[in-house]
C-alpha cells in the first residue's frame, strides 16, 4: 500500500508536508518486514536532525531498526500513543502509526524524496 | 555447508504464506501472520506447531528400563507404562549432550524424543550405552504439537483414545483418523497440549484436517520461543550445552542426586559458580543472547535467550549469572547494543496461568 499524497525515502519512511511542517512514519513495506513492533524509542521534542540522519528507532520481535529523517528539521511533536501501543505502526502505518512531526529546516530537502511511482519498485524486491 | 532440509509440512507452510527460516538445518516457519498473535492464540485457544524436525527413537528389548536408567538421567525403571519424563543425556562430566523426554509404551518398550540439531549425535552416544537393545531412529515419522486450552476439543473428533483420561505427561498408542499414531500429553508452551507422532505421509493431511476447525491456527518458531520463555523452559544450545550441566541450569529437580546414571558422580562433586536465572525487564525493550549482564556495575553474566512477552507486555529472558547475583529479586542490568536495561531475577515460570495440568473435560 502506497498512498498517493505522500513522499517516500529509500529507507522506507514516508512524509506528509503541510506548509512548513511535516508528519512522518515508516511505510507499510517497512512494518511488514519488521514484524510485530514491540517498542518505539520516540525522539525528544526539540531534537534537530539533518535529512537521512537517524531520528529514532523501532524494535520488533525480529530486530531493532533505525528510522531516518526524510527531511531535515526539528522534532515538534511525537505520537505518544506509540509508548503503550507500538502495534499501531503495524496496524495503521500511515495513520495512527505516525511517529513524529517536524518543523522543516530546508525545503530543498524535499527534492531528494521519492514520489509514490518512484518508491513502488523498492517495495517489490 | 549442506542445503537446509524441508519437513513434510513445507508445502502447507508455503500455501499459508509463512515466513520461512533455517532452524537446525530445517526450513521452518518463524511466523504466519504475527508472532504476537500466534502466541496469544496459543494461550487462549489452540495452535499447531510443525516439530517434524525433532528426533524420535524407539528403544526395545529385555533390560531396556535398566539400561536407559543408566544412559539418561530419568529413572526409566521406575517410570510406569503410559508415562513420560523430562531429563537429560549427559556426558561423563555431567555436561548436557541433549535434553530429552522418555516415554514408556510397554514393559520393555520406550520412545525417546530429542532435539533436531543433536539427534544424530544422541543416537551415536546412546548406542554403546544401550548395547544389546533394539534402537530405531524413526526418520520416516513426523511430529506435530497441538497446544492451547482448546486443544483437547480440537483433537477429540479425530483420536480414538479417551482424552479425558490422558493425564499430564502421559502417552498412549492410538489412532488419528484411523491411522496408527503415538499421542503424548506434553509440550513446550505451558498450555494444555499434545504431541502427535505418526508417519510423515499422513502429516500434511492431518495438518489440513485440524486447520478446518476455525479454532485452530498455525503458529511458528517465533511464538514457540516466546511461549517457552514465559514458562522458563530451556532451549538446548542456549541454556543447555555440553559445557553446562543441570546444576548450572538450576534443574536439579529433574534428576535423582543419588542416581546411578552416566554423569551422576561428576554432578555430585560439582559446585556451580554460576546459575541460570529467569529475567524480567521493566520495559518492552528486548535483550538478546550474548548481551552482558552486570550487577552493581560489574560483569556478572550473559543473556542466553530474550524475547518480548506478549502475555505480560514486557521484555523477558534467561541468562547465566554469578551465584551471588542469582537470588530471586536481584536487580541486574543488561547492556544491549542500544541501551542499558534494568532487569530483575524472577521466579519461574514468569507466566503462571498456563493450563498444562488442567483436568480435561469434554
Amino acid at each position: 500500500m502506497i498512498p498517493a499524497d505522500l513522499l517516500y525515502t529509500e529507507q522506507h519512511e514516508w512524509i506528509k508536508i503541510s506548509g512548513d511542517t511535516a508528519v512522518m512514519g515508516i511505510t507499510d513495506h517497512a512494518q511488514n518486514s519488521l514484524g510485530d513492533v514491540t517498542f518505539v524509542e520516540l525522539p525528544a521534542i526539540g531534537k534537530r536532525v539533518l535529512q537521512s540522519e537517524e531520528v529514532c528507532s523501532v524494535e520488533s520481535t525480529k530486530a531493532a531498526s533505525s528510522v531516518y529523517a526524510p527531511a531535515g528539521g526539528e522534532v515538534i511533536e511525537v505520537n505518544s500513543e506509540l509508548e503503550t501501543a507500538p502495534e499501531l505502526i503495524n496496524q495503521d502505518p500511515y495513520g495512527k502509526g505516525w511517529i513524529c512531526k517536524l518543523k522543516l529546516a530546508d525545503k530543498g530537502d524535499l527534492e531528494k524524496l521519492l514520489t509514490p511511482e518512484k518508491y513502488k519498485p523498492l517495495t517489490e524486491e | 555447508m549442506s542445503q537446509p532440509r524441508k519437513t513434510c509440512l513445507y508445502d502447507n507452510h508455503v500455501s499459508l504464506s509463512a515466513r520461512i527460516v533455517d532452524f537446525a538445518g530445517y526450513l521452518l516457519p518463524v511466523q504466519y501472520e504475527s508472532i504476537i498473535a500466534e502466541h496469544l492464540h496459543t494461550r487462549n485457544c489452540v495452535s499447531l506447531f510443525d516439530t517434524c524436525h525433532m528426533g524420535q527413537v524407539l528403544i526395545t528389548g529385555r533390560g531396556a528400563a535398566e539400561k536407559l536408567s543408566r544412559a539418561l538421567t530419568q529413572d526409566s525403571a521406575a517410570l510406569p507404562i503410559g508415562k513420560a519424563k523430562y531429563g537429560f543425556l549427559l556426558n561423563e562430566n555431567g555436561g548436557v549432550i541433549d535434553d530429552t523426554i522418555i516415554m514408556r509404551l510397554g514393559e520393555d518398550e520406550f520412545f525417546l524424543v530429542v532435539n533436531a540439531a543433536t539427534k544424530e549425535n544422541d543416537i551415536a552416544v546412546l548406542s554403546p550405552r544401550l548395547a544389546g537393545l533394539h534402537i530405531t531412529h524413526q526418520t520416516d515419522w513426523a511430529k506435530l504439537d497441538i497446544q492451547g486450552p482448546r486443544s483437547a476439543e480440537a483433537l477429540k473428533k479425530f483420536v480414538e483414545c479417551d482424552l479425558t483420561s490422558l493425564k499430564y505427561f502421559s502417552v498412549t498408542r492410538t489412532k488419528f483418523n484411523g491411522a496408527d499414531c503415538i499421542l503424548s500429553r506434553t509440550g513446550y508452551t505451558g498450555e494444555l497440549g499434545y504431541e502427535l507422532f505418526m508417519p510423515q505421509k499422513f502429516m500434511p493431511g492431518v495438518f489440513d484436517m485440524l486447520l478446518e476447525n476455525p479454532l485452530v491456527k498455525p503458529a511458528g518458531l517465533g511464538a514457540r520461543d516466546s511461549l517457552r520463555l514465559e514458562m522458563a523452559y530451556p532451549l538446548y544450545g542456549h541454556e543447555l550445552s555440553e559445557t553446562l550441566n543441570p546444576k548450572d541450569a538450576d534443574m536439579e529437580f529433574f534428576y535423582d542426586p543419588q542416581g546411578n546414571f552416566v554423569g551422576a558422580d561428576a554432578l555430585r562433586k560439582y559446585a556451580p559458580a554460576q546459575k541460570l536465572v529467569t529475567l524480567v525487564g521493566e520495559s518492552r525493550r528486548q535483550f538478546h543472547p550474548g548481551d552482558e549482564i552486570t550487577c552493581g556495575g560489574k560483569t556478572a553474566g550473559r543473556v542466553t535467550s530474550g524475547a518480548f512477552s506478549p502475555s505480560l507486555n514486557v521484555a523477558i529472558g534467561m541468562g547465566y549469572v554469578d551465584i551471588n547475583a542469582s537470588q530471586t529479586g536481584a536487580e541486574l542490568v543488561v547492556k544491549t547494543q542500544r541501551a542499558e536495561l534494568p532487569v530483575k531475577v524472577a521466579e519461574k515460570p514468569i507466566y503462571t496461568k498456563g493450563t498444562c495440568r488442567i483436568k480435561v473435560t469434554l
